[in-house]
C-alpha cells in the first residue's frame, strides 16, 4: 500500500474499471436473472411468470435438451482436439531440435483467423459438389463410400461443426502447454532417465504432474470457450439440419432474435452460465483429488 | 524371482558401458525422426486449409468447378481480388474494424491499468472482493450479455453505433487485462514507489511517472492478445449493429459470403483473403511478441 494514498484516491483509479465493467458485464447478468422470471416480447408489457420459463426449460422443452446433449458433445470434441492434440503436439515439439518457432508459428495461424471465414473455408472443404477437400481425401485413400455432404447428415453435421473449433484453438493450447513443458527441470528428467524410466514414464511420472497447474488453467480455458461455442455451428448450419447440430448458445440466440422471446432467452443464458460454472467447479474438484490421490 | 535376478544383471551394462550407451543413443533417433515426421504431417494438416483458400482465390471459376481441388490452379488471376472489392464494401468494414478494435484497446489498457494500480499498488480494504468480481467476466460467458445489452441500448438509443459494439468488447476483456498488470505491477519494487513518496509524489504522479512509463511491455501484449479476438468479433457485430456503413470485417464478410457465396465462387476466396491478410501480416511480423503475449496471457490467467 501507498503510504500517502488516499481514500480519494482509489477510487478516482477503481471507478472508471467497475463502471465499465458494470455496465457490460454484472448489470446484464443481473438483468439476465431477472427476465428470466418474466414472459416478455420486448413489445408488449412485462408479465411475471415466475419459475414457470425455468419449468417450461427442464421438462417441456425438447429442443434444450436436444441442444443441451448437442453442446455436450461439441465440447467433448473440441476437448479432444484442443487439449489432446495440443499435448500430443507439444511433446513432440520438444525432442525437435530445429525449427520449433515456425512449428509454433504455423500451428498457430488459424487462430487469428475470423470464425466467419473459417466457417465459409470449412463448409467448402466439407462439400460434396463441387467436391472439397475432404471427399476428395477420402476418394484417394479408398475410402470413397464414406463420401458424403457432411453438413446435411444428420449423423456426422455436429462433429462437422466442431472440428473447426479444435483447429482454430489447438494451436493457442499448445503453445501454453509447451511453455510449460519446456519449465520443466532438465535435472530431474535426467534423473529419471538414469534411474531408467521409459519415455512413458518420463511423461506421466515427471512432466506431466509439473505441468498440472498450467493443465488445469488451459483445461478451465477449453472448456469455458467450448460451451460458449457460437459463431462457427451457427454460421455454418445454424443448427440444422433439423436440431441435430444446435447448441444452447445458438438456441438462445434464436430464442432471443429470431422468435424475440426475451425472457426465456434469459432463462436459457442462465442455464449456460450455471452449466460454465458448474463445469470449471467439477474440473478444480476432479483435478485437485487426483493430485491428492 | 525379479528380486533374485535382478542383482545379476544390473551390474553387467555398467563397467563396458560403450554398447549400452550406444543403444541408448540410437533409440531416441529413430524417435526423433519419427516425431519429426509426424509434426510434419500434423502442421500440413493445420496449415493447409489457409493454403488452399489462398490458392483457389487465384483460380479462376471454370478451374475450381471443375478441377481437382487439390491441384494447383491452372493460371494465376487477380480478378477475383478485383471483383470482391468491386461487389463488397470491404474497404469501408476494415476502416470499422480498426475503429472499433482501437476504441476497445483504448479501454482495455487503460481501465485495466487504472483498476490493477488501485487493486495491486493502492490497495484497499475490499481488494479481495473486487478481485473475485473481476474473476466472474472470465468464467462467464459473453452471450449472457446479449439480450440485456440488446434492451438497455434500445432504450438509450445506442443500438448501431460504433460505441454498441466497443462497451461489451472492452468489458469482457477487462479482467484478463487487469490480472496481466496486477501480476506486472508485482514486480515493480516496493522501494520505487517509497522513494516518490518521500519525494512528496502523490498517487496519481506516480501513476503517471512511474506505473505507466515502466508498463509498455505489458500494453503491447494486453493490444496485441485482444486486438486479435475484437478484430474478429462477429457474436456483438452481429446483434447490435444493422447498418452497413457501420459493419465491421466479419459481419461485411458475412454479407458477402450471404450474396455472392453461391453466385461467384472464386471471388468470394479471394474476399475472404482480403479479410483474413490484414491480420494475419501482423501476426507475421510480430509473431514473436504475440506468441509471447499469449502464452503469459494463459499460463497467468
Amino acid at each position: 500500500m501507498l503510504p500517502n494514498r488516499s481514500r480519494l484516491s482509489v477510487l478516482v483509479f477503481l471507478l472508471p474499471p467497475l463502471l465499465l465493467y458494470g455496465v457490460a458485464v454484472l448489470f446484464p447478468i443481473l438483468q439476465s436473472l431477472f427476465l428470466s422470471f418474466f414472459s416478455w416480447n420486448g413489445i408488449s408489457d412485462m408479465e411475471f411468470v415466475g419459475f414457470a420459463n425455468y419449468v417450461h426449460m427442464l421438462t417441456g422443452d425438447g429442443v434444450f435438451w436436444r441442444s443441451f446433449f448437442n453442446a455436450l458433445g461439441y465440447l467433448a470434441i473440441c476437448l479432444v482436439l484442443q487439449l489432446g492434440g495440443a499435448l500430443f503436439v507439444a511433446s513432440l515439439l520438444t525432442s525437435l531440435r530445429r525449427g520449433r518457432e515456425l512449428v509454433k508459428t504455423l500451428y498457430l495461424l488459424p487462430a487469428v483467423i475470423s470464425t466467419v471465414a473459417i466457417a465459409f473455408l470449412f463448409v467448402r472443404i466439407y462439400s460434396i459438389d463441387p467436391v472439397g477437400l475432404l471427399n476428395q481425401v477420402l476418394g484417394w485413400i479408398g475410402l470413397g463410400s464414406l463420401e458424403r455432404p457432411w453438413l446435411s447428415d444428420v449423423n456426422t453435421v455436429l462433429a462437422a461443426v466442431s472440428a473447426p473449433e479444435g483447429w482454430r484453438f489447438t494451436g493457442l493450447y499448445m503453445l501454453i502447454i509447451y511453455a510449460a513443458l519446456l519449465a520443466v527441470p532438465q535435472e530431474l528428467e535426467e534423473a529419471a532417465r538414469l534411474d531408467g524410466a521409459n519415455r512413458w514414464q518420463l511423461f506421466t511420472k515427471i512432466r506431466f504432474p509439473h505441468i498440472r497447474p498450467v493443465w488445469i488453467t488451459t483445461t478451465i480455458m477449453a472448456t469455458t470457450y467450448g460451451l460458449r461455442g457460437f459463431d462457427i455451428p451457427y454460421l455454418m448450419t445454424n443448427g440444422g439440419p433439423g436440431q441435430s447440430s444446435e447448441l444452447l448458445t445458438t438456441y438462445m440466440y434464436k430464442t432471443a432474435f429470431t422468435s424475440t422471446d426475451f425472457g426465456y432467452a434469459s432463462t436459457i443464458s442462465v442455464f449456460i452460465v450455471i452449466e460454465c460454472l458448474v463445469a470449471v467447479g467439477f474440473i478444480l474438484l476432479m483435478l485437485k483429488r487426483k493430485a491428492d490421490a | 524371482m525379479t528380486a533374485q535376478t535382478a542383482p545379476v544383471t544390473r551390474p553387467i551394462p555398467a563397467p563396458p558401458s560403450s554398447p549400452a550407451m550406444r543403444r541408448r543413443r540410437r533409440k531416441p533417433n529413430v524417435f526423433r525422426s519419427l516425431s519429426r515426421v509426424l509434426i510434419v504431417l500434423i502442421v500440413i494438416v493445420q496449415v493447409y486449409p489457409l493454403a488452399w483458400l489462398f490458392l483457389t482465390s487465384l483460380r479462376n471459376e471454370h478451374d475450381f468447378a471443375t478441377g481437382d481441388p487439390f491441384a494447383l490452379p491452372s493460371s494465376i488471376s487477380f480478378d477475383n481480388y478485383a471483383r470482391a472489392f468491386q461487389t463488397g464494401n470491404l474497404g469501408q468494414n476494415i476502416l470499422n474494424s480498426f475503429i472499433v478494435t482501437m476504441g476497445a484497446n483504448l479501454l482495455i489498457v487503460l481501465l485495466g491499468m487504472m483498476a490493477a494500480y488501485a487493486l495491486q499498488v493502492l490497495g484497499f480494504r475490499f481488494s479481495k472482493f473486487v478481485r473475485g468480481l473481476f474473476l466472474i467476466g472470465i468464467i462467464v460467458p459473453v452471450q449472457i450479455a446479449l439480450v440485456p445489452l440488446f434492451i438497455d441500448y434500445s432504450s438509450i438509443n445506442l443500438l448501431d453505433t460504433y460505441q454498441s459494439m466497443i462497451i461489451p468488447l472492452a468489458g469482457f476483456a477487462l479482467p484478463m487485462s487487469i490480472y496481466l498488470f496486477s501480476s506486472f505491477f508485482e514486480y515493480i519494487p516496493r522501494e520505487t514507489y517509497e522513494a516518490a513518496s518521500l519525494d512528496g509524489a502523490g498517487p496519481y504522479r506516480i501513476f503517471g511517472l512511474i506505473t505507466l512509463p515502466l508498463s509498455t511491455n505489458t500494453v503491447v501484449t494486453v493490444v496485441l492478445v485482444n486486438s486479435i479476438f475484437i478484430w474478429n468479433d462477429f457474436i456483438f457485430a452481429n446483434t447490435f449493429v444493422l447498418s452497413e456503413g457501420l459493419k465491421t470485417i466479419p459481419l461485411g464478410l458475412q454479407n458477402y459470403i450471404g450474396a455472392m457465396g453461391k453466385v461467384d465462387w472464386t471471388a468470394t476466396f479471394a474476399a475472404v483473403c482480403i479479410t483474413i491478410t490484414p491480420l494475419l501480416l501482423v501476426f507475421l511480423v510480430l509473431n514473436k511478441a504475440m506468441i509471447q503475449g499469449l502464452e503469459s496471457g494463459a499460463t497467468k490467467g
